[in-house]
């Protein structure tokens, strides 16, 4: 990989992650009303899991298994467009879906990496991690703030 | 030991065949066959097994599971077991070499075996730990259904 395409890798992913600040803004509101300020140490697991590791699919089993260890997980969100979807499915369907298509359509459309070579599915594959990576930072830090400013709004 | 090589190529199979492989795995035994999802006890069993273990010793558990005597309230694992070793047999005997390319040594070799047996040890795991976090979601899923309908028919 030189470093000219990394550079155009990184810039790509930055802006992906421009276009999806509102969903990731979303999904932290719904983690806020799911897990609340007391299963912040879960957000923080997820985000660690997220950085570490060389697999999207260890980010999904991670989202999955706490999907159906912990009810609040399976949690829905009256602001939602669908009221009754839990915030694990919801996230892992986001991750799953959307993203993917995004790197699909970075991929083909900005970075000219195509999909039938193997170094190819292995870069689409890092680029869809560097995504997921972005995504849940921003979903996090989203938690964050809505767990904190509810908590002083109940507060005050 | 594998190779970096080796290595990358087991975490692009993971992610892009295993996984999903894995959710049609138990999605069809569940949807298609009406299992019930692998009960918590199952499922802790052979997550241990699979971190444990040489790829010999899992296949042998997979198998004496597969074989035991189990009672007719109870098919669905004997199910789930046999489906399982079939699975592996087949990504053993076939799919290692032919689809994915990943044996360099030579066959029939003590170091041959045992790369076998890495290569398939690295693979069944992360099958398995697919396998096992689908299958937590659907019986976490059919757990959420039968209690809303006892709620309902209470009302």
């Amino acid at each position: 990989m030189k470093t000219g395409d990394e550079m155009k890798i990184i810039r790509e992913v930055s802006n992906q992650a421009e276009y999806f600040y509102a969903d990731a803004v979303k999904l932290g509101n719904h983690a806020a009303h799911a897990l609340k300020a007391s299963h912040r140490s879960q957000m923080t697991s997820l985000e660690t899991i997220a950085e570490s590791t060389l697999k999207t699919s260890d980010v999904l089993d991670y989202v999955k298994k706490q999907t159906a260890r912990f009810p609040y997980w399976r949690q829905g969100f009256p602001q939602h467009s669908k009221p009754d979807e839990g915030f694990g499915e919801r996230l892992k369907n986001y991750l799953e879906g959307e993203l993917a298509k995004r790197r699909d359509s970075i991929c083909s459309t900005r970075l000219g990496i195509g999909d039938k070579t193997e170094a190819d599915q292995q870069e689409r594959r890092r680029i869809h991690l560097l995504l997921m990576r972005q995504f849940i930072r921003q979903m996090v830090v989203q938690y964050e703030y809505e767990v904190s400013t509810g908590s002083k709004k109940r507060e005050s | 030991m594998l190779s970096t090589e080796q290595m990358r190529k087991l975490s692009l199979l993971s992610d892009t065949v295993l996984y999903p492989e894995a959710v049609a795995f138990i999605g069809r035994l569940v949807r298609e066959e009406r299992c019930s999802p692998l009960p918590t006890s199952q499922v802790m069993g052979l997550l241990n097994v699979a971190y444990a273990s040489r790829y010999t010793e899992l296949h042998e558990f997979v198998k004496h599971q597969r074989d035991r005597n189990w009672p007719e309230s109870r098919s669905d694992i004997k199910l789930f077991y046999t489906e399982l070793e079939k699975f592996l047999t087949a990504m053993q005997k076939r799919r290692l070499r032919d689809e994915f390319h990943l044996v360099e040594g030579a066959p029939n070799t003590s170091g041959g075996r045992q790369e076998v047996d890495e290569l398939m040890a690295s693979l069944a795991h992360d099958f398995i730990q697919h396998l096992v976090a689908e299958n937590s979601v659907l019986a976490a899923t059919q757990a959420d259904e039968k209690a809303k309908e006892r709620a309902n028919r209470r009302r």
